[in-house]
């Protein structure tokens, strides 16, 4: 397989922990979004992500030149809207609860966190895949 | 309220436009092949000083793969300079045969 390939599937490791933070990001900005003049309150997002046509080992066995990396979809979860009691406040419901978004904020941190070791992960492997590649250059050298 | 539309990362995020030089014969004249690499090599070059423009300009918008452009070229020119490192030790040796 072509080195290159190696350089590919991290760069689109490291594109899927991006869109995570950014996720996440937008997650805990709006945190505390009460529901628009639409009537739609804001719900978390997450980011999907699943293999490439069903299994990698099949690509291996078969021994594909282009190896494709994750494939992410951003959706949005069901989580429960919270339901904070304030009576004054100008988006009550008549019972006088006001609805936030469900964003768990210590959950979004560690996912958070988790994006970050990925990413520097994928970077760590892309590093290895050029030393290799730099070693094979020494191949026949210092003679 | 911000919302992300669904993106699919499939096949276009890869770097699937390499420079093939596996598939392309090799011409007869070596010379020929290898200026034809060095050409491949440049354009690699070219494409990843593109990126960093992009960059310095702000509309990039994936850092790694600037990057990741950057070092595959980098390589692909020390490819280049252990090629003609070899081609010179084998025609030194030539050169050292007594006649």
């Amino acid at each position: 397989m072509d080195y290159r390939n190696a350089f590919a599937i991290s760069a689109s490791g490291m594109t899927v922990e991006k869109l995570r933070l950014e996720t996440i990001a937008t997650n805990m900005a709006n945190m505390h979004a009460v529901a628009g003049a639409d009537g739609r309150l804001y719900r978390p997002l997450r980011v999907m992500t699943t293999e490439v046509q069903g299994g990698f080992h099949r690509q291996f066995n078969q021994g594909l030149e282009a190896l494709q990396g994750t494939r992410a979809v951003v959706v949005e979860s069901n989580a429960k809207p919270r339901a904070v009691y304030d009576p004054g406040h100008p988006a009550a419901n008549p019972e006088g609860y006001v609805q936030y978004p469900g964003v768990n904020q210590v959950t979004e941190m560690v996912n958070m966190i988790s994006a970050l070791r990925a990413y520097e992960a994928n970077v760590v492997a892309m590093n290895a895949a050029k030393s290799m590649a730099m070693k094979a250059l020494e191949i026949g050298g210092n003679t | 309220m911000t919302v992300v539309d669904p993106i699919t990362l499939d096949a276009p995020l890869l770097q699937s436009g390499q420079p093939s030089s596996a598939p392309t014969p090799v011409s007869a004249d070596f010379a020929d092949y290898f200026t034809q690499q060095l050409g491949e090599v440049n354009g690699q070059l070219m494409h990843a000083e593109h990126g960093l423009q992009l960059l310095a300009t702000g509309q990039a918008s994936n850092l790694h793969q600037v990057m990741i452009n950057l070092e595959e070229a980098k390589l692909s020119l020390q490819l280049v300079a252990q090629v003609r490192n070899r081609l010179l030790d084998a025609f030194q040796e030539i050169l050292r045969m007594q006649v």
